[in-house]
């Protein structure tokens, strides 16, 4: 059966066996994470959920690919790496915390090799 | 076991599996009396429940976890038994043991057994005794990081390491190089006092082309103990099991039945009463005892479905003392049982745990189709629990025709609010390795990325979409006119909102 509904101004759409969210072409890009298109060092909450540990901390040095923190949701373990190599510049958060979709946790500021 | 029949059962669980212990109380004439968190109270369970105590706030570790509070609620509810369901309490032994003391009927195994099987490095032991084949591993109590480390090196990578209380994946990582051995058992360890409040992990050998079999093992309350054949779960993703099947299409009857006769052997041994599972892994025709779950499973359906039994009833009714399952029911399997796990999470970016409120939910119903769920539309998921919100189980005449039906209803359900793992489901039934049955457990490892790619929409879909956004927001044009389309499928539920 195809069928709609608007929930919170987001459109999901049933049809033919699938469902999927629709979004006006010309807001935003449908579906695709932002992160996903370029490193740029800031790395968000991709789920709500609680951090469980620090592994680096303020103007820490990283390599890209480097675990910085962990979280958790649904009772399962994350861990987030930095994207790019660098010094962290930015850390919004502490073990504990309760995050937000979408918040940024921290940031890397690209260091060049010297 | 006390032979006195069960008035009120106080459930220690939530979701679907909360909702499926009501329905086995009502038609047994027991009240069920639910023990819930802050969290849990616009859910099915809440709602289906004959009475509610609610136990503490959202958190697992000061409700579900909770063995005083779950206790404490059960006397509130004037419960006489208590059913932990799986994961939460479920292997717990000191809850099992907190239940006698305080007068309830805890319906699951004997503490004794629990305490055998239920901690893997016991049940290994138990194991090794008679003689049954084991992977590979290290299994003792010295827990420091350095140690473990060096332990993994000698059994040689990949090794994966468990939590020694756990199951379903929680605290499970696979360790490939020295380089990240320490780092992920520290992560294990973190997942497992957080999962199941013991820090204990335990090492093995990973075996990389093996299947992963299991035989629904049963005590009656005489102390005889069948099975109930097998289950093949080998398509699991981050160790958590996503399609199960009723029987596996791997076994050949000689097989089945030694196999069979070691999962009876350690059940008979530990005194096992009630519903379990016993675990194995399958690799070149040789057969490992994985792990003995005590408890009730969450693949039961497929089970329940090629044997013609109902496992949560029989648990029940074995607690008070009564028998149950005829000789018939045991001896063979009929037809074929599969079992989907609907999760909520985003299968475009690498399923990440999806949240928010349920809005339009379709099941859609006919024959052979059974649906496990514990929410409904204005139901909230939350982030606080398992992102598991649904079961969608099909039964057929033989597997072939069992993946077409599963493939065929999960294009029909329809989930609003949150993003789902169907799109997934619908690729692994598709995928030529699944259909004839060859996966082993690094079957979505070795053929589907993290994430799947977001297909572009159709012109039909755009159309259909188009359309509907027109509906819901009457921009300058007059086609915003609600009265033009009442007879219009999204007009029902636009209504709703």
């Amino acid at each position: 059966m195809n069928t709609a509904q608007l929930l919170k101004g987001q459109l999901w759409i049933h049809f033919e066996g699938r469902s999927f969210k629709y979004e006006n072409p010309n807001q935003k890009k449908f579906g695709k994470q932002k992160s996903s298109a370029g490193k740029t060092g800031e790395i968000k909450a991709l789920m709500p959920g609680k951090i469980t540990k620090l592994l680096k901390k303020m103007g820490d040095q990283v390599e890209a690919g480097e675990v910085v923190m962990a979280m958790e949701a649904m009772k399962m373990e994350y861990t987030l790496k930095a994207d790019v190599a660098g010094v962290i510049e930015q850390l919004d958060c502490k073990t504990g915390d309760q995050v937000s979709l979408g918040k940024t946790l921290f940031k890397v500021k690209v260091s060049h090799v010297s | 076991m006390a032979s006195k029949k069960i008035q009120r059962l106080a459930i220690a669980n939530r979701g679907e599996v909360a909702v499926r212990i009501i329905r086995a109380c009502e038609e047994l004439g027991i009240e069920s009396v639910l023990l819930h968190s802050e969290a849990d109270m616009g859910t099915r369970a809440y709602r289906l429940a004959s009475k509610k105590i609610c136990i503490g706030p959202a958190a697992t570790a000061d409700s579900y976890l909770n063995i005083a509070a779950n206790i404490q609620g059960a006397l509130a509810g004037n419960a006489d038994a208590v059913h932990p369901g799986f994961g939460f309490l479920s292997e717990n032994a000191e809850f099992a043991e907190a239940c006698e003391k305080a007068g309830l009927i805890f319906v699951g195994p004997p503490v004794k057994a629990t305490r055998i099987l239920g901690d893997k490095v016991r049940c290994k032991e138990l194991a090794k005794k008679l003689e049954l084949p084991l992977v590979p591993g290290y299994d003792g109590e010295n827990q420091t990081l350095d140690f473990l480390v060096k332990e993994a090196e000698k059994i040689g990578f990949p090794v994966i390491v468990k939590a020694a209380a756990g199951g379903g994946g929680r605290g499970m990582k696979v360790l490939r190089s020295s380089a990240e051995a320490k780092e992920l058992i520290e992560s294990a360890q973190r997942e497992a006092v957080s999962a199941f409040g013991s820090p204990k992990v335990f090492l093995e050998k990973y075996l990389d082309r093996a299947k992963h079999i299991e035989f629904q093992i049963f005590g009656d309350s005489s102390g005889r103990v069948i099975h109930l054949m097998d289950r093949e779960c080998s398509v699991q993703r981050r160790h958590q099991k996503i399609i199960e099947e009723a029987t596996s299409p791997s076994l050949s009857s000689e097989l089945r039945r030694k196999m069979g006769e070691a999962a009876i052997l350690i059940a008979s041994q530990a005194g096992y009463k009630g519903a379990g599972t016993v675990e194995f892994l399958l690799q070149d025709e040789k057969f490992f005892l994985l792990e003995v779950n005590t408890r009730l499973q969450v693949e039961h359906p497929v089970t329940e479905m090629v044997m013609g039994v109902d496992l949560v009833k029989a648990q029940i009714l074995t607690a008070q003392g009564d028998p149950v399952f005829s000789e018939q029911q045991t001896i063979a399997a009929r037809g074929h049982a599969v079992e989907c796990r609907i999760y909520a999470e985003n299968p475009y970016l690498g399923g990440i745990p999806s949240t928010g409120i349920l809005g339009k939910v379709i099941w859609p119903e006919g024959p052979g189709r059974r649906f496990e769920y514990g929410f409904e539309e204005g139901d909230e998921i939350t982030p606080f629990y398992d992102p598991m919100i649904a079961k969608v189980i099909v039964w057929d005449e033989n597997r072939i025709r069992c993946i077409q039906k599963m493939k065929k209803v999960l294009r029909d359900s329809v989930i609003f609010g949150v993003e789902t793992n169907i799109p997934y489901l619908l690729e692994i039934l598709s995928h030529p390795e699944f259909v004839q049955g060859k996966m082993t457990t690094r079957f979505i490892e070795n053929h589907f990325s993290e994430a799947l790619e977001l297909p572009a929409l159709s012109e039909a879909e755009k159309n259909f979409a188009e359309q509907a956004l027109k509906t819901f927001r009457p921009a300058s044009t007059a086609i915003g006119n609600s009265g033009e389309l009442v007879n219009s499928p999204w007009q029902q539920s636009w209504r709703g909102v």
